[in-house]
Formats: structure tokens, C-alpha cells, sequence
């Protein structure tokens, strides 16, 4: 009784709005499974699938470069039928795919989304901090959920009763125990560093000194090959090597399972990007600029943010409309048909730009929120610490989608490993590396008078 | 003959492969630019809307070429048929009712199911009388039987399509035809 | 030896009624010749003696190509293809192998060893193609065309003619005519008579057809006229070539200039198969090939047999091929012919003409299944001719020998028809089932077909359906000669071998010897069964298989069992 009235209600709705951050990782895959067929297809000097599209009344057909094919994929796996092989284990069998897209939900819980949110609400200062839940051992908590996300692959070969699928759920087992030693030794010179195990402690030590790529590139390294490997994703996957496997532990799966295990794969690759992003880039951080300068200056850091989206919005109409006029001058059929079309991106993005023009004016000329001061301390307004997570907010996703994007350039550039030659690189490269880095770190942290 | 192309062995940077392996995703990374701010510079047709540029050497369609008086070049030799490696092609011959011909093709079967489009029965005909310029790439039908092209649609073919060509205009309804036909048509002694 | 005794023939029909120069036939080697040693190449070879160098080379494996000479043609030697040099008393000099007799330690060179010996070969290829049209795609010929595999073999393949010059036709000036191309040309397609069409502007003037009218079917129908380049084939004004042997003409000529009109742009002959067989028309049992193509026959060619056509085939049997598909008798179950067999009542299995060996055995093995309520009859109502001495023998019984080899009766029709004839006066006839195979007795019987009519169940075994079949209670269509693996047995008890052709209008017919022993109970599961069985009703068959007999026949020791 005391915590719940010891909050105002403005706290209980932050603190509830946090737990919609779960969902993230969900939507990072409506965003990862173009990216990565269509980034594979420009890599590969190709279009990309661009074909299906909505028909809408006045557009047309509209395809949303590409995005509409993805909607249909979703659909068909969706609606198709469930089966299970004869001899499989019907429980574990349908129970597997579950489990890595369960974990999906969990991992987000630790990530710091925005720094401490600290206003102030009814002359009291109200502090909220940027994970749902700020462990003091929030690293752990996700490295124990992800690992949890081997036991679908696992779970998956064991009962389809095939010989691929077992093959495969052998390999996961075997090299996600190898890749997680290398993932946990690499980071441990980022946490002699930052002295916690803390993920909000680690953004925010990084935010007073330097970012973790910075002060541990080698780390940086070795973690991100490790957390590839740990993704199962090429080169990394032997799991599922079509040339041996067919499709490694999901060769029995169809229909909904398949893209079960399909989306589980595209959200852990979700967790590891912003784990990286946390680690290493800064977390949430803006680079060169401290959060007390932001805030100290509201309404020109939100209209810079607002330009830069309008810079976007203005760029994308940039391209289509050069676009636009090459098609004009093609003899495509249809090219009447298409050009009708991008007239609704070409209306979507001046009004955008517009209205990220407008609002950072606006922001710009009017909104100047004042820092009122209690028990001797500068306080911000609701509404400024508010800007300020959302700023965060949208710098943590532009970090993880960058990481995101190397995962798909890597998987699209590099050609799969052996699996003996996985198992040299984890164990006899990156492991010793990653330890020769953690005690060159402890040594000199040591010798420079840290903690 | 195999040939033996030597590979240099790999010196020690390229042995660490991470080198090697940025070098690759800084090729990758310019190919996706590429494809994300040069869209319209990617070579793919969105083919059946867009179609590709038909070059003048291609081995296209087939067609049988005219004389001046339209009856087909072809004498049916059947060089094209023996030439030809999938056994597509079917002629039947006939004697020709102008005494100076002996011979005449009665019926001229290709069957575009079979066909691999090789060109060895340009390359036999002896008298000009079969080529595939027709710059038709595309073969759709509803049956089998309407796959093969017979006599009278290898024949129908239109010389305005072929501007360039001196031989397809001397064929009825090109500008070098009237010419044609008065020297085809010289006496007989 | 029945081979002298037919060429005797000959002989005696020849040289006695017309001023033939047959006595310029070339001598070919055979089995028996004195071997001499020649030199060729400066190598000792082993050569036959008494034939000529060409044929000597042949036999030792050289090639040489000739034109105008053909072995059972005279020698005439004006192509000059098969130059050799030879060397004589004046040094070496170029001879013509086809006309040079072989002598003992004569030394010849050929083109392996003297440049001359090629050279001139190639400068009378080069002559003989100076006006040559070379339309070889639309000529009939090609592919099997002596002047283009010559042409071929020189390797002549750049003309030195100059293109303004053109080919010139310089022939019947009746002929000739300017084309598109303002040539002067000619003779494309002269009507010559019936059958035989002439392209006077791709002949090469090596006068064979006219040696063959000549000297083989002793009529001078073909003519050369004009001299030297201007020179042409004709026949008489206002004659025309109507010869039964007229087809000839276009086998022996090495190009395209005697046509067939029958086979005229009919199939490209690269795409004809071969299948070597017999003609059943006639008891000589020319050798042939049957050449077809997609499920037809296209034409029927001599095949060489030096004891038997040599390398000519009369119209009838030539031109019968045309038939072969027409008219066929449909397939018919078994069963209906057991059924209709059972009616009881004597039987009189009466055999025809172009039964095999096979068919015979079958039907004998028949016969002593049947034993005692049945009879055999074979034979023909047709007249027997005289042997024309050429590809014919004029008995329409083809094997007439097998017959008498296997003990069945081969002239006993007439002895059915007057014991019908006298079953008539009684009243009811003797016999009351009538099977004929491959015998179109109604047909050939004309009017004493009444009385076979009297036997009330007529079984015809048959391929045609003709008047026999027609007349039938029971037509049962089977296999045609053509189409069935045999033996016959020819008039000059040569054991000759029957290849099937895949020609077959419907799978589903049977041959007869297969439908025969099926009625005796006793399926022949292959032709070769029927041979076998036939080997125990003649001695002189046993022990042979098909692989034994040669393509050109076995002789029969001791025939006429």
C-alpha cells in the first residue's frame, strides 16, 4: 500500500506505457523481413520481391515497395495447415517454436529505452527509470533469456524424428554453449569498466566517459562475432545449412510453426542489435551531446530532430520523383499504373515534410520549458523529460537498426563456415582474445586508479 | 581441355579473413546503395510490362522467307532437318508447279516445344530461305498443337518489320518488290 | 552349281538375239580365285588374278572411285575417276583401273603414293562438275550419290570455276532456258515414260542407264546423242521408256539425272532405314531392301546378290511395296478361328505362295494335330512363266522349293477342285472347312471358284483382304511378308533370310506361323521355334540358325527333298 500511494498516477501510467516496449521486438520484425529480402536483393543486383500489392481506391495498386509481399507471406503461413510428422513428439512438437518467440517478450524488460526520466509533478520530483524493470543484474537476466531461445532448437530436433533436425538441434547446442562463453568473457571488460552489472549503469557510464566502442574496440569485435554466431544467422548457420541439414531443426516444421521459429529468429536478432547498441554504442545516449544540454535547450533539440525527419521525408521525395520521371520516359506497360501509385507516396511525404517542418518551427519558436528548482536541485517539466526519452528513444532505434542491417549485410556477404572451423574460431580465437582483453582492461583500469 | 588456372596463395593479412571479409561487405554495401538511392539503374525488367531490348543477332522465332511472287524460298531440302539437333523440324515435299523450281515445300513443321533455338538450320539452309529475326521472343498458347509453327504461319510475316533488310523487301508488299518480281518473272525459253 | 547354271541362262538369251557387247563384261573375283602377287605402292599384295584392278584393289581393301563402272554392267571406262598409275615399259603411265586386267607382278600406284594419281583424279572430278548443277539439296540422290561421295572424298571443296561463268547447260536444245539468275539451263525434268523421270542437266553422260537397256534388259530404249559437252541422254522420238526393268536405270545411275517419279521428293534418303529382306512375289526371291521411314515403306531397292539378281529388281516387285499398307485385314481374337475350326468335318488347309519356311512348318505341325480329318493343298491357280534371266523367274509360287523341302504339296489345287467337283454330283461335299493361308485362291481360281464355295466354313489367313478373304466365312488378318522374321527357300534351292520390317499397320496382327501352331496347340513363341520345327521335317534345315545363313542365302546341298 505505501509503494502504490507513494506514487502519483502519472508515474503508474509511465511505469504501465513501459511494459508496450515488449512489443518491440514484434515490430522490429515487420521492419527486418523487408529490409532483409530486399537489402539482399539490391546486394545482389536484384529488385527484390515487389510484385503483390492492395488495390485502393483513387492509388490504385498499391505495393508499398515491396512491403505488401510480406503481408501475403504472413498470410499464407498463417492460414496453412498445422501437421506434425507420424513418430514425432506431439507435445514438444508443437510446444518448440513457442518458446523462442515467448522469449521475445521477456528480453526487452532490461533494456534502458531512455535515460532516468526525472520532472517534476505535484512539487515532488518524480524519478522513472529507462528499463521496465532496472535490475542491478539486468545484463544477466538477458543473457539467461537468450540462451533460453536454444531450447526451442533444441526441443524442435528432438521430437520431429528426423535426422536433419536432430543434426541441427545438436550443432545449436553445441555452439550456442560455445559462442555464449565467448559473448560473456568479451563484455566483461566493458563491466570491469563500468564496475555493474547494471545495463542502465553501463549507458551511463558510457555517456560520462566514452562509449564502449571507444574504450573496447576488441570487445566490440569479438561480441558482435559471438552474437552473430549466437543468432544462429550466416555465417554463423550450420544449424540450418541447407547443403546438409535441408533446413537444420525446422526442416519437419510448416505453416504457422515455421514462422514461429521464423519470427523468434528475426527478434532475437532485434535483442542482440540493441544489446549492442546498449554495450557498446552508447545505449541511448546522443553522441557529443550531454542530456543536461538537451534539456536545457527543449525546443531547438526537438526541432532538430523534427528537420532531420523532414530532411528524410524530403530525400525520399527526392527519389521518387526521379524515379518518377525515369519510368515516364521507359516504355513500360504500366508504367501509368506505378506512377499513380507513388503520386500517395508523393502526397505521404509533402505532407511529412510539412509537418516536421512545421512542428520544429513551432518547437523551435514556442516551446521554451522552464527548469524549476526543488530542494536546491534543477527539475524538469513533465513534458521536457518527456522530449527528451523520445529522443533517446528514437537514438537507441536508429543504433539497433543500424546493427540490424549489419546483420543482414553480414549474413548476405559472407559465405557459411564449417562447422569444425565455428568451433576453432569460438574456442581457440575469440575466447582467448576475449580473455587476453579482459585482463589487459583490469590491468590498466587498475593502474589508472579505477575502482 | 581443363585448364589449370594457379591461385596465388594467400599472404598473412588475407589468411586473418576479417580483412578479406570487410573488403566484401564494402562491396556488398555499394551494390545495396545502389539498389537503394540508383533504383532505376538496376538491370532487371520487370518483364511482362517492360521488354528487353531484342538485339539483331538474336536467335529469335522462325520465318520463312518469300520470293517476289510470295511462294516460300523454301526447297525443301530438308538440310534444316538434319541439321536440326531436337528433331523438331517436319518437311514435306512436292513438286512445284514453275518449271523452273523442281521442288517446293508441301508442308513445314517446327515445333517451338522441341525447338532449342540453336540456329543450325539458318546456318544449313542453302537457299536463305529459313532465319529467325523475327525478334519474337515470346511463345504462348493454349495447346500443344498450336506450338508448332506450320507453313502458314512461318510465312506470315510482314516486311515492314524488317526495314533494313533487302531480301525481305523484294518478298509481296515491300518496296523492292515490283523490282523483284520483273526480274523473276524473265522468260521462259 | 545352280549360279552357272543361271547365268548359262543369260548367256544364251543374250548373246545369241541381239548385237549386245556383253562379252565386255567386267569379270569379278570369287571365292575361288588364283591370288597373285601385285605390288601396290611398292608393297607385295595378294590380289584374286582374273578380274579386274579395280575389283583386285576392292579386295584388298582399296577404294577406288569410279563413275561409270558398275560390276554387272559392261565396262565402258569413259568417267576416267579410277585412274591408277602403272608402271610399264615406257615408265609410269596413269590407267584406268576398272578396264586393266590384273597381271602377275604388275606395280601400281595409288594416290597413297603418287601425287599424279590424285592430282588427275581431281582434275576429272573438276571436269565432270564444271557444268554439274550441284543442287544436291533438292536432288533425290543425294546421299547416296556416287559423284557427291567422290566429291567428297577428293576433298574438291572450292570451285575454281569463276561465278560469272555459271553452270551452263549445254544439252538437247529443246531443253534449255534462261532462269531468274539469266543462266542458260536445262532439261530439269524430261518425261522419259512411265516411271522414270530425266534431269539432263545432272548427268554426267557415264552412259550406264543406256549399257544397262543395252546389254541387261536387252532393249536399246536410252540413247547418248550429240558429241562431246553437247552430249545427252534421249530415248527414240516419239518412244518412250516402258521397259520392265526400266526402275533400274535410277540405281544405276551415280547422280540424280534418272528419278523414280514414284519416290520423286518422297523422303530424303538419310532418313530411310534398311531392312534386308526377300521379295515373296516370285519363286527367284529377289534380295531387297526395304527402306521405310516413320511406319511407312518408301521404296524397295535391290540388294546385290551375285548369285540371284545381282543388282536388279523388276517393277512388279519394286513398285508391289505400294500395296503392302492397302487393304489390310483386321486383326480378329483367336478364338473365332478355334471355334470355327471346331465345327468338325474334314479340313483342307490350302497354302500360298508367299507362305515362309516358318508358315509351312506350322501348318504341317497343324496338319498331324489334326491327322487324318485334314488335308493339305498348296499351290497356285496363276500360270508359270518362263525365267526372263534378269531378276525373274515367272513362278508366282515364291516358295515353291520350301514346299517340296517340307513335304507339302505345291500343285495339287486343281486335285481339290475336281474331288469338290465330284463331291458336287454326290451332294454334299467331302470337305467341310476350308483354310487358306496367304492363298488367294478365289482370286486366282476365277471360274472353278464356284465349286469351292460348296464347302460350307472358309477360314482365310490373310494379310489382304482380298477376294479370298471376301468369300470367307472367317477373314483373320495376319502379318504381311514383309513384316515377319523367315526363311524361304528360292528356285535355285538357295536358302534365303526374311527380316522384319517395323511397318506394321497394327500391333495387334499376328504372323501366320505364330496363329498356325497356336492352333496346333503348340505356340511358336519366335520365329526361330518355327525354323527349328521345320529342321525336324527337313533334314538339310537342321542345325542351322539365322545367324548361319549369310545375307546373300545358303545353297541347299542335296535340296529337293
Amino acid at each position: 500500500m505505501d509503494i502504490i500511494e507513494s506514487k502519483t498516477w502519472v508515474e503508474w501510467l509511465i511505469t504501465i506505457a513501459k511494459f508496450g516496449f515488449c512489443f518491440v521486438p514484434v515490430l522490429y520484425i515487420l521492419l527486418l523481413i523487408p529490409m532483409e529480402r530486399r537489402g539482399a536483393g539490391f546486394m545482389q543486383d536484384r529488385q527484390g520481391p515487389n510484385r503483390s500489392y492492395i488495390k485502393v481506391p483513387f492509388f490504385g495498386k498499391v505495393r508499398l515497395f515491396g512491403y505488401v509481399q510480406n503481408m501475403c507471406d504472413g498470410t499464407k503461413l498463417f492460414f496453412k495447415e498445422m501437421f506434425a510428422p507420424t513418430g514425432s513428439k506431439k507435445f514438444l512438437y508443437y510446444v518448440a517454436p513457442a518458446i523462442p518467440f515467448a522469449i521475445v517478450f521477456l528480453s526487452p524488460c532490461v533494456i534502458p529505452w531512455f535515460g532516468p526520466l526525472v520532472f517534476e509533478w505535484g512539487g515532488k520530483v518524480v524519478r522513472i527509470a529507462g528499463p521496465i524493470v532496472d535490475s542491478e543484474v539486468g545484463i544477466l537476466l538477458l543473457f539467461g533469456f537468450s540462451s533460453l531461445s536454444a531450447y526451442g532448437a533444441v526441443l524442435a530436433g528432438l521430437s520431429s524424428r528426423s535426422k536433419y533436425s536432430y543434426l541441427g538441434s545438436l550443432r545449436t547446442t553445441a555452439m550456442t554453449i560455445s559462442y555464449e562463453v565467448c559473448q560473456g568473457l568479451s563484455m566483461m571488460g566493458l563491466l570491469v569498466l563500468a564496475g555493474s552489472f547494471s545495463l542502465t549503469d553501463i549507458v551511463s557510464w558510457q555517456e560520462n566517459h566514452v562509449w564502449g566502442i571507444v574504450a573496447q574496440p576488441v570487445a566490440f569485435f569479438c561480441f558482435l562475432i559471438a552474437t552473430i554466431a549466437e543468432t544462429g544467422r550466416a555465417p554463423f548457420d550450420v544449424a540450418e545449412g541447407e547443403p546438409e541439414l535441408v533446413a537444420g531443426y525446422h526442416t519437419e516444421y510448416g505453416a504457422m510453426q515455421f514462422g514461429l521459429f521464423y519470427m523468434g529468429e528475426y527478434s532475437h536478432i532485434c535483442i542482440s542489435s540493441l544489446l549492442v547498441a546498449t554495450l557498446f554504442l552508447g545505449g541511448y545516449s546522443v553522441p557529443f551531446v550531454t542530456t543536461e544540454t538537451i534539456q536545457a535547450h527543449m525546443g531547438g533539440s526537438l526541432a532538430i530532430l523534427c528537420w532531420v525527419l523532414a530532411f528524410l521525408a524530403l530525400a525520399f521525395l527526392h527519389m521518387i520523383y526521379r524515379y518518377s520521371r525515369k519510368l515516364a520516359a521507359s516504355k513500360q506497360s504500366n508504367k501509368m499504373e506505378i506512377l499513380r501509385e507513388y503520386t500517395l507516396y508523393k502526397t505521404i511525404g509533402w505532407v511529412a515534410a510539412a509537418a516536421f517542418i512545421a512542428a520544429g518551427v513551432c518547437s523551435w519558436m514556442f516551446y521554451n520549458p522552464q527548469i524549476t528548482m526543488i530542494d536546491g536541485v534543477a527539475v524538469n517539466t513533465l513534458g521536457a523529460a518527456l522530449g527528451t526519452a523520445l529522443i533517446h528513444l528514437l537514438v537507441l532505434l536508429v543504433k539497433s537498426v543500424f546493427f540490424c542491417w549489419v546483420w543482414i549485410w553480414v549474413r548476405w556477404t559472407l559465405p557459411r563456415f564449417r562447422y569444425d572451423h565455428i568451433m576453432h574460431l569460438g574456442w581457440k580465437i575469440i575466447l582467448n582474445i576475449a580473455i587476453l582483453n579482459l585482463v589487459v582492461t583490469a590491468v590498466v583500469a587498475k593502474l589508472m586508479g579505477g575502482n | 581441355m581443363a585448364r589449370v588456372i594457379k591461385q596465388r596463395p594467400m599472404n598473412w593479412v588475407e589468411r586473418l579473413y576479417i580483412f578479406e571479409a570487410i573488403r566484401g561487405l564494402w562491396t556488398t554495401l555499394k551494390h545495396a546503395a545502389r539498389g537503394l538511392f540508383r533504383y532505376e539503374t538496376l538491370p532487371t525488367i520487370s518483364y511482362p510490362e517492360g521488354q528487353p531490348e531484342v538485339l539483331s543477332g538474336y536467335r529469335a522465332k522462325h520465318r520463312l522467307m518469300l520470293r517476289p511472287d510470295g511462294t516460300p524460298r523454301c526447297v525443301a531440302c530438308g538440310m534444316c532437318a538434319a541439321a536440326c539437333p531436337a528433331h523438331c523440324i517436319y518437311i514435306e515435299a512436292t513438286a512445284s508447279d514453275d518449271p523452273r523450281i523442281e521442288k517446293k515445300v508441301k508442308r513445314f513443321d517446327i515445333d517451338h516445344l522441341t525447338c532449342v533455338f540453336c540456329g543450325l538450320c539458318v546456318e544449313a539452309c542453302p537457299v536463305d530461305a529459313l532465319r529467325m529475326d523475327t525478334k519474337e521472343i515470346i511463345f504462348e498458347h493454349r495447346t500443344r498443337e498450336e506450338f508448332v509453327a506450320n507453313l502458314k504461319t512461318l510465312t506470315s510475316w510482314d516486311p515492314k518489320d524488317y526495314p533494313e533488310d533487302e531480301q525481305s523487301q523484294k518478298a509481296p508488299g515491300g518496296t523492292k518488290n515490283a523490282q523483284a518480281r520483273a526480274v523473276w518473272g524473265m522468260e521462259v525459253k | 552349281m545352280p549360279s552357272r547354271v543361271f547365268r548359262k541362262t543369260i548367256v544364251l538369251e543374250f548373246s545369241g538375239n541381239n548385237m549386245s557387247n556383253y562379252y565386255n563384261m567386267p569379270k569379278l573375283p570369287t571365292e575361288n580365285s588364283p591370288k597373285v602377287e601385285i605390288f601396290v605402292d611398292d608393297k607385295p599384295v595378294m590380289v584374286p588374278g582374273d578380274t579386274n584392278l579395280l575389283e583386285a584393289l576392292k579386295a584388298v581393301g582399296i577404294e577406288t572411285p569410279h563413275v561409270c563402272y558398275h560390276p554387272y554392267l559392261p565396262v565402258s571406262g569413259n568417267c576416267r575417276q579410277c585412274l591408277v598409275e602403272q608402271e610399264g615399259p615406257r615408265g609410269r603411265m596413269l590407267v584406268i583401273a576398272c578396264y586393266t586386267p590384273v597381271a602377275p607382278g604388275m606395280k601400281i600406284y595409288t594416290p597413297a603414293s603418287s601425287a599424279r594419281v590424285k592430282n588427275a583424279r581431281k582434275a576429272t572430278q573438276e571436269f565432270m562438275l564444271v557444268n554439274h548443277p550441284l543442287d544436291c539439296p533438292i536432288c533425290d540422290k543425294a546421299g547416296e550419290c556416287t559423284l557427291q561421295e567422290n566429291y567428297m572424298e577428293a576433298g574438291q571443296c572450292e570451285s575454281r570455276m569463276r561465278p560469272e561463268y555459271g553452270k551452263n547447260y549445254h544439252g538437247n536444245p529443246a531443253h534449255q532456258f534462261i532462269d531468274a539468275k539469266g543462266q542458260l539451263r536445262g532439261g530439269k525434268h524430261v518425261d522419259l515414260g512411265p516411271r522414270v523421270l530425266l534431269d539432263e542437266e545432272r548427268c554426267v553422260q557415264c552412259d550406264r542407264c543406256v549399257r544397262f537397256m543395252r546389254s541387261i534388259a536387252g532393249s536399246e530404249q536410252l540413247q547418248l546423242a550429240g558429241r562431246a559437252d553437247h552430249t545427252y541422254i534421249t530415248t527414240f522420238p516419239g518412244e518412250k521408256l516402258d521397259h520392265e526393268y526400266d526402275l533400274c536405270v535410277t540405281d544405276v545411275c551415280p547422280v540424280g539425272a534418272m528419278t523414280a517419279k514414284y519416290f520423286r521428293f518422297q523422303k530424303r534418303v538419310w532418313l530411310l532405314s534398311h531392312t534386308p529382306t526377300i521379295s515373296m512375289d516370285d519363286s527367284l526371291g529377289a534380295n531387297i531392301w526395304l527402306d521405310y521411314a516413320d511406319g511407312h515403306i518408301y521404296r524397295v531397292m535391290p540388294r546385290c546378290n551375285p548369285e540371284v539378281n545381282r543388282s536388279w529388281l523388276s517393277n512388279t516387285s519394286r513398285l508391289a511395296f505400294q500395296n503392302f499398307d492397302k487393304n489390310r485385314l483386321p486383326a480378329v481374337e483367336l478364338d473365332a478361328l478355334k471355334a470355327a475350326l471346331k465345327d468338325g468335318g474334314k479340313v483342307a488347309l490350302v497354302a500360298g505362295g508367299s507362305c515362309t519356311i516358318e508358315d509351312l512348318a506350322a501348318l504341317r505341325m497343324l496338319k498331324e494335330t489334326l491327322g487324318d480329318s485334314a488335308e493339305l493343298f498348296g499351290g497356285t491357280f496363276k500360270k508359270v512363266g518362263a525365267p526372263d534371266g534378269i531378276a525373274m523367274s515367272g513362278d508366282p509360287l515364291a516358295n515353291r522349293a520350301g514346299f517340296k523341302l517340307l513335304g507339302i504339296p505345291d500343285n495339287n489345287l486343281d486335285n481339290l477342285v475336281d474331288r469338290l467337283r465330284s463331291d458336287l454330283v454326290k451332294g454334299a461335299p467331302e470337305f467341310k472347312v476350308l483354310v487358306t493361308v496367304n492363298a488367294d485362291i478365289f482370286g486366282e481360281a476365277g471360274d472353278v471358284a464356284a465349286a469351292l464355295e460348296k464347302i460350307p466354313t472358309r477360314i482365310a489367313l490373310s494379310a489382304f483382304d482380298d477376294a479370298t478373304a471376301k468369300k470367307a466365312t472367317l477373314a483373320f488378318g495376319i502379318r504381311h511378308w514383309s513384316e515377319v522374321q523367315g526363311t524361304m527357300v528360292n528356285s535355285m534351292n538357295i536358302l534365303q533370310k526374311l527380316n522384319a520390317c517395323p511397318v506394321c499397320p497394327d500391333e495387334k496382327l499376328r504372323p501366320a506361323y505364330e496363329v498356325l501352331s497356336d492352333l496346333a496347340g503348340c505356340k511358336f513363341e519366335s520365329a526361330f521355334d518355327a525354323f527349328k520345327k521345320a529342321g525336324e521335317y527337313a533334314s538339310v534345315l537342321a542345325g542351322l540358325s539365322y545367324d548361319t545363313i549369310k545375307s546373300t542365302g545358303k545353297l541347299l546341298e542335296g535340296g529337293n527333298a
